[in-house]
């Protein structure tokens, strides 16, 4: 029985750890490109 | 029938392959430097490199083995998840033998060990590296489009087209960008594959009940559904080969470790891992349940896997043998003289019946919208994987086996050119592979099986570069040939009929785990045996 319990508790904590690091991961990943190809053009510009 | 609509489920497929290929097409100008081609100039940042290394190492094929887990071992199928996350957990806290993996500078592992071990060391390791990392890659298209044919319904006639325009697709923009293609593409396709995850995940929870889904795995797997010890197909040394497994991927994968050598530096990298861990519980997890819910839904019935001709071709004593067979072994209990009579054909799609249950199921479960959700979450996480894993084995193939003859250094514009082609000729391979290969039982198995080739010499190699003084190049030489010799031969014995007797009592589990003593006992006796007038320091 306690078996059963740990895999309910680790599906709950999946789904939202998941939830929460796609959302988290989405925005900030964004600046990131944003970040990385600027000072790429940076490096290019200079160049 | 399958819930596929064209005009619904195809605009959103259509519509996420559009903005996939405009992203990755887009940075081609940014690409100058070999630097940028393979490691993205060293500017990834924290979040790029979790959706990047999420995206990477969960496939088409990833989701198809770990829902085949839970089909046949119940939520016990989910424990690889718990180890690799550990492992890259404690790896990333402690930065065991990663952190100077990183501050060394080099662009992959074989690069680290001419540091240590000298030029043929350096070349022997990308040889076994490519080896291991094609032999493992080899059948991904191919279940791939395994997947998308049997969700959509398609005629698996049509696999082959399928597998070729998946493959120029990620060809086109992975031999433009490299690896600055690859990043951006793959956190596109990381929030993709995670919305189509998790809606399915919430859906079959939902839908089908955690009561439902608890009860199926304790009528079919019992205790040993839930307690991998208790499970007769797992026990000990299933165990003992997920943790080794799970430490040797997370130090030396190349696809996991191109994200640390991408990393602005080691500290980056290894928040990378660290924050990444709990993913590879999920990558198991969740196809894990969904797996679990086609057993609940559809139960065990590999003979509707046939078509009308061959199963109406099979003995009456045959068909019943196969409708009271365990769970993902159809063909257990048939005798040699009835299999012998069976054509290839049935064998291998009745030997399939417990991978495409899963898609079978979520074809006739998912409504129309949410179908084109999944697929396109699907062809977000096959792309992503097979454009990472074509720039890694072809990074190693250009960085380490070619490196003998690069007698002056090349120009960036040479040497890009030149990992352009090899990324074609991959992708070729990978299309012939994948055509003419067939797969004898667990997917997973095989996988690892295939890995170990490699992760267990190279394993024993970096910890030891990093923390055995006496570590040299004899050493470095016997394990990494002691350790592909295990696996090959075991594969080997597999295939060829005469040689099947003798690897009958013998495991994949038990050959991986021989793979990786082997290798250890290489290295410390190669090494120690070298007069130590001679050893490098």
């Amino acid at each position: 029985m306690t078996a059963h319990w740990f895999w309910f508790a680790l599906v709950i904590a999946v789904v939202v750890w998941y939830s929460t690091i796609t959302l988290w991961v989405a925005i900030k990943g964004a600046l990131d490109i944003r970040e990385m190809v600027g000072r790429l053009d940076e490096e290019q510009s200079r160049d | 029938m399958p819930h596929f609509s064209w005009t619904i489920d195809g605009s959103i497929i259509g519509l996420y392959l559009l903005v996939t290929m405009a992203a990755g097409v887009w940075l081609r100008k940014r690409v100058r430097r070999i630097e940028d081609f393979l490691v993205a100039g060293r500017e990834m940042n924290l979040h790029l490199g979790i959706a990047s290394l999420a995206a990477t190492e969960f496939g088409v094929i990833t989701c198809m083995y770990a829902a085949q887990g839970g089909y046949t071992q119940g939520f016990a199928g989910a424990f690889p998840g718990l180890c690799q996350a550990v492992a890259m957990l404690v790896i990333g806290m402690t930065g065991f033998c990663v952190k100077r993996l990183r501050d060394s500078g080099a662009m992959t592992l074989p690069e680290l060990f001419e540091q240590r071990f000298g030029k043929l060391v350096r070349w022997l390791s990308g040889v076994v590296i490519v080896m291991g990392g094609l032999l493992n890659m080899g059948v991904f298209l191919k279940i791939g489009g395994q997947f998308l044919c049997l969700v959509t319904g398609m005629n698996l006639a049509h696999l082959t087209m399928i597998m070729t325009a998946l493959l120029v697709l990620v060809a086109i923009y992975t031999m433009l960008g490299g690896m600055l293609s690859v990043l951006v593409t793959d956190f596109l396709q990381f929030v993709v594959m995670s919305a189509g995850l998790l809606v399915v995940t919430i859906m079959i929870l939902t839908q089908v009940g955690w009561d439902k889904l608890v009860a199926t795995v304790q009528t079919h797997h019992g205790a040993g559904g839930f307690l991998p010890l208790s499970n007769p197909g797992m026990g000990w040394s299933f165990v003992i080969m997920q943790v080794l497994m799970g430490f040797a991927a997370t130090l030396t994968w190349q696809t996991v470790i191109s994200r640390l050598l991408a990393a602005k530096d080691s500290q980056t990298g290894r928040k990378v891992f660290t924050h990444t861990s709990f993913f590879f519980v999920c990558r198991w997890m969740i196809p894990g349940l969904w797996g679990i819910a086609a057993l609940a839904m559809i139960g065990w019935k590999p003979l509707d896997f046939l078509t009308k001709d061959d199963r109406a071709a099979l003995p009456a004593a045959v068909v019943q043998k196969i409708e009271t067979s365990p769970i993902g072994k159809p063909l257990a209990t048939l005798s040699e003289t009835e299999l012998a009579a069976m054509p290839a054909s049935v064998q291998s799609t009745l030997n399939d019946a417990s991978l495409n249950a899963m898609p079978k199921w979520l074809s006739s479960f998912l409504p129309i919208g949410l179908m084109g959700l999944l697929i396109a979450a699907m062809l977000a996480a096959d792309m992503s994987t097979d454009a990472s894993y074509m720039l890694s084995w072809g990074s190693v193939i250009y960085n380490d086996i070619l490196a003998p003859f690069r007698r002056q250094p090349w120009s960036d514009t040479k040497a890009i050119l030149w990992n352009r082609c090899i990324i074609a000729l991959i992708g070729v391979y990978l299309f012939v592979f994948g055509l003419w290969y067939e797969l004898q039982g667990n997917v997973w198995s095989y996988l690892a099986l295939t890995g170990s080739i490699y992760l267990s010499s190279m394993s024993v190699l970096l910890i030891a570069c990093c923390y055995w003084s006496k570590a040299n190049n004899w050493g470095a030489l016997s394990s990494i040939l002691l350790g592909a010799l295990v696996p090959v031969a075991h594969l080997t014995c597999e295939k060829v009929p005469s040689l099947m007797p003798l690897v009958k009592d013998i495991t994949k589990d038990h050959a991986g785990i021989a793979a990786f003593t082997a290798s250890a006992l290489g290295m410390i006796i190669g090494s120690l045996l070298k007069p130590s007038t001679r050893s490098v320091s």
